[in-house]
């Protein structure tokens, strides 16, 4: 599918949450039987849902509540033993359906002896990509998972980290309409977590439907619409998640920090309608993802070279539906006799209008660190700050063991 | 097409990767050519002949056939059990592409064995007989480095069929046998004809006529060579016996009479004869005579070969190779069917299993020709029967069938011996058991690779 044919896709999240469907599960059951065909399993039970197109999709449970059983059911890799699936309209098998999707196993089921630029090759071949389409999308797809600099080691020599990596931009090359993620996550460290979830929310923008297999409750929340819940392999619960979460009978609000006088007479006249024990007032904490992101930001500004995966850079371009300038040789000329960067220029360029909060952030996280002057000394107003934060380092360095070097 | 191609990359890359390939070519090149420089032959051209070509050849044979197995059943059969096949079949590729994919990719790489192992072989085999003595070197460029085509009597079969059944007519008309007895009693009046036909009585003479057919035209002025075997009951105090032979067509053509040949039974033996012995219908008459005590038997379906030049050794051999490649074909169809259904060491016992199968045909042929499976009763000196007769000798007559498509080609033989393979023999080959059996077994393990469930296990390491 042309660049042009999926920026016509509804371009807003809202407005995608129509009625066009493209999978739709009816009466789904899956026995697993032993060889002599007696029924060993009951891994899918009658389970129905529609997933449409532009949305985020989770199918959230426990281990072993069928998940992945519905994932692989409706890649046409296990049959059902009763009822049906349609993807794209047509069944799970239907060859040419194929080229609109992308999937990430629940393990890297990579070949261990291709290095990620052949694998990435070979699934392109796959999906019979020009040769230059080919080369473009893998460099871009290395780059956007961070492993560009290591494109050369073969797969089988990787970390589970970095194969789930390889396996996201395998999932990805051909540019699916619908991405079916299995525990994507899994196996990434919180900077990569992250990452996947800015990319899925980033595909989403763009009209992609995403279908989100995980037992990981903050994943789903990050970034689903809707979402079933698993257990037994019946659909135990099902909706928007903003429906699912929401608490009608009470209200937050959060505000700066407050003089005490203008505290007491909000909660005075707030009082006056709610019993005095059912208002509470706290300070909001960040999460700990937040948290974490913060502490590697800072801990990169005396980054090492690293032998593993990098952090991800920008969301692949064809991934955002822009089209690749072609490099003239007045811009490489520019680019080569250009003066170094001052650096005020460091700061980070103003997004442009398409790009996303999320994908600014991701920007900030990953861009070089400027090769002009050393940077400033920290402020002395900030020393709390500073020993909390290396406070911290130490903690994450104890749980996650000592960066690569 | 870029699909295919793109798991033809992928099956060398493996074979690389895991330096199969590298392995294979490294003991093909240690069996083929270092094993023959360091092992001294005789110094004959039969000698030469056997260690140069016959061991090296049917070694290649065997090492490409197991390492084919190997590979086809690995290369399907892992990929599944290893869940890199659930990655790959979810996208837009067809099952039937991978399968055929992964066939084309193994025979590439067999065709890339083959072709490095057999210039080898043929390099080897040109260096080493410049070694040899002038008059073996004659031998061998007149015996084993040719093409040469092949004339044998015309069949006897016939004639020995109609020739029984006048014999049963008459012994029935003196006595009449039961009914039950009447087919041994036919198969032994049966055997009687047949050993008249081949045995030479002392001092007696057997003729051959053997018509070259349109050869004839080419082989005016040519010398050709006589090939033949014989058995004896009896053995002498030398290990041989004498035989003389004519050739020519009385009143037609010069006569030419051999000195008397001391040659050992149970071994084939050729000798050349002068030119244009044959009349212009292309007829050659051979006649030889037994000046021992004891007869000697010619048997009719190998006694006796005329044998002329055809072509060149280079594009026989290639020839040869070629069917060779049709074996390797079949092996790897074989593999991959059994990957498609089986886990990888499930399929690699079942596929050597049948390749064990094939070299063991032998005692399933001779059960076929006894017509029962049970063992010589010594006592009463019959064989009698068994009551799984009726299920196992036609399941062997089926499986002989089958094993015989491969079988009926020897290419090393006919190298080994300077017989001219056909381009009709390779067509013959490559329609048999490529385009048919292969094509069975292509079509069988696509149809189970296609229903296959490929998520039904997890990953092993």
């Amino acid at each position: 599918m042309s660049p042009a044919a999926l920026t016509a896709v509804s371009p807003t999240r809202s407005a995608s949450s129509n009625n066009d469907v493209v999978v739709s599960v009816r009466g789904l059951t899956k026995v697993f039987k032993d060889f002599w065909g007696r029924p060993k399993a009951l891994a899918v039970d009658n389970v129905d849902f529609d997933v449409r197109r532009g949305e985020v999709f989770g199918l959230l449970g426990p281990n072993g509540s069928g998940k992945s059983t519905t994932v692989k059911l409706i890649l046409g890799l296990l049959h059902p033993t009763k009822g049906f699936i349609e993807v794209f309209g047509h069944s799970p098998r239907h060859v040419a359906t194929k080229e609109r999707i992308g999937y990430l196993p629940e393990e890297s089921y990579l070949y261990r002896y291709l290095n990620s630029r052949e694998t990435l090759e070979f699934f392109g071949n796959l999906f019979e990509l020009p040769k230059d389409d080919r080369r473009k999308r893998a460099e871009q797809l290395l780059e956007m998972v961070g492993l560009s600099q290591v494109h050369l080691r073969s797969v089988g020599e990787f970390s589970k980290g970095m194969q789930r990596r390889i396996g996201l931009a395998q999932a990805l090359i051909n540019d699916p309409d619908l991405v079916i993620l299995d525990e994507p996550t899994s196996g990434l460290d919180p900077i990569g977590c992250r990452e996947v979830k800015d990319l899925i929310l980033a595909l989403a923008r763009r009209g992609k439907t995403v279908i989100l297999s995980s037992h990981l409750l903050a994943d789903v929340e990050d970034v689903c619409d809707r979402v079933v819940i698993y257990y037994g392999g019946r659909i135990q619960a099902m909706g928007p998640l903003r429906e699912l979460l929401a608490n009608p009978d009470a209200i937050q609000i959060t505000t700066p920090a407050l003089p005490r006088e203008t505290m007491e007479r909000v909660l005075q006249i707030i009082r006056q309608d709610v019993a005095a024990d059912k208002v509470r007032v706290d300070t909001p904490t960040q999460n700990l993802e937040t948290y974490f992101l913060d502490v590697v930001q800072k801990a990169r500004q005396a980054a090492a070279e690293t032998s593993g995966a990098t952090s991800g850079a920008r969301v692949a371009a064809y991934l955002r539906g822009e089209a690749e300038p072609a490099p003239t040789p007045d811009r490489i000329l520019e680019r080569l006799t250009a003066p170094p960067p001052k650096p005020v220029e460091a700061a980070p360029p103003a997004p442009a209008p398409a790009e996303t909060a999320a994908q600014a952030k991701l920007e900030a996280l990953t861009r070089p660190e400027p090769a002009a002057p050393a940077p400033a000394p920290a402020p002395a107003a900030e020393p709390a700050r500073q020993a909390e934060l290396e406070k911290a380092n130490e903690k994450l360095a104890a749980l996650l063991g000592k960066p690569r070097s | 097409m870029q699909r295919v191609f793109a798991i033809i990359w992928l099956t060398w890359k493996a074979a690389f990767r895991f330096r199969l390939f590298l392995v294979v070519a490294a003991l093909l090149l240690l069996t083929v050519v270092a094993f023959p420089l360091l092992i001294k032959d005789d110094g004959t051209a039969r000698g030469f002949t056997q260690i140069v070509l016959t061991y090296t050849l049917s070694t290649i044979a065997a090492l490409l056939g197991l390492s084919t197995l190997w590979l086809a059943c690995g290369t399907l059969a892992r990929d599944i059990e290893e869940c890199q096949m659930q990655v790959v079949a979810t996208k837009p590729i067809a099952r039937w592409q991978i399968w055929i994919g992964k066939y084309l990719g193994i025979l590439t790489l067999n065709a890339a064995l083959l072709a490095l192992s057999g210039a080898s072989v043929y390099a080897l085999l040109q260096f080493r007989a410049t070694r040899l003595p002038p008059e073996q070197q004659h031998i061998l460029r007149s015996e084993v480095l040719v093409a040469r085509g092949s004339a044998r009597e015309a069949s006897l079969e016939q004639e020995i069929q109609s020739e029984t059944d006048r014999l049963l007519r008459e012994r029935l008309a003196r006595s009449p046998v039961s009914q039950v007895d009447l087919a041994e009693v036919r198969k032994q009046i049966y055997e009687q004809v047949k050993a008249e036909y081949q045995l030479v009585q002392p001092g007696y003479i057997r003729v051959w006529e053997i018509n070259l057919g349109p050869a004839r035209h080419r082989l005016r002025d040519k010398p050709l060579q006589i090939r033949f075997k014989y058995n004896s009951a009896d053995r002498s105090p030398s290990g041989t016996f004498t035989v003389l032979f004519q050739v020519g067509v009385p009143d037609k053509t010069p006569l030419w009479r051999s000195e008397p040949m001391s040659v050992a039974p149970d071994t084939f033996h050729e000798f050349e004869i002068p030119p244009n012995l044959f009349d212009a219908d292309g007829l050659l008459t051979i006649s030889a005579l037994n000046p021992n005590n004891t007869s000697l038997l010619f048997p009719l379906d190998e006694g006796m070969e005329v044998l002329y030049p055809q072509g060149g050794f280079a594009p026989n051999y290639l020839r040869g190779l070629g069917i060779i490649f049709c074996w390797m074909a079949v092996l790897a169809a074989l593999g991959l069917a059994a990957a498609s259904l089986m886990s990888f060491p499930v399929a690699a016992f079942f596929s050597l299993s049948l390749l064990a199968l094939v070299f063991f045909s032998g005692t399933m042929a001779s059960a076929v020709a006894e017509g029962t499976i049970a063992e010589f009763d010594a006592e009463r000196g019959t064989r009698g029967s068994s009551p799984a007769d009726v299920v196992v000798i036609p399941t062997f007559k089926a499986l002989l069938a089958v094993i015989n498509l491969v079988k009926s080609f020897s290419p090393v033989d006919s190298l080994s011996t300077g017989r001219s393979i056909t381009w009709g023999q390779l067509g013959l080959a490559f329609a048999q058991i490529v385009v048919l059996l292969g094509g069975l077994l292509c079509a069988a393990g696509i149809a189970i690779f296609h229903r296959r469930e490929l998520a039904t296990a997890q990953a092993t390491p």
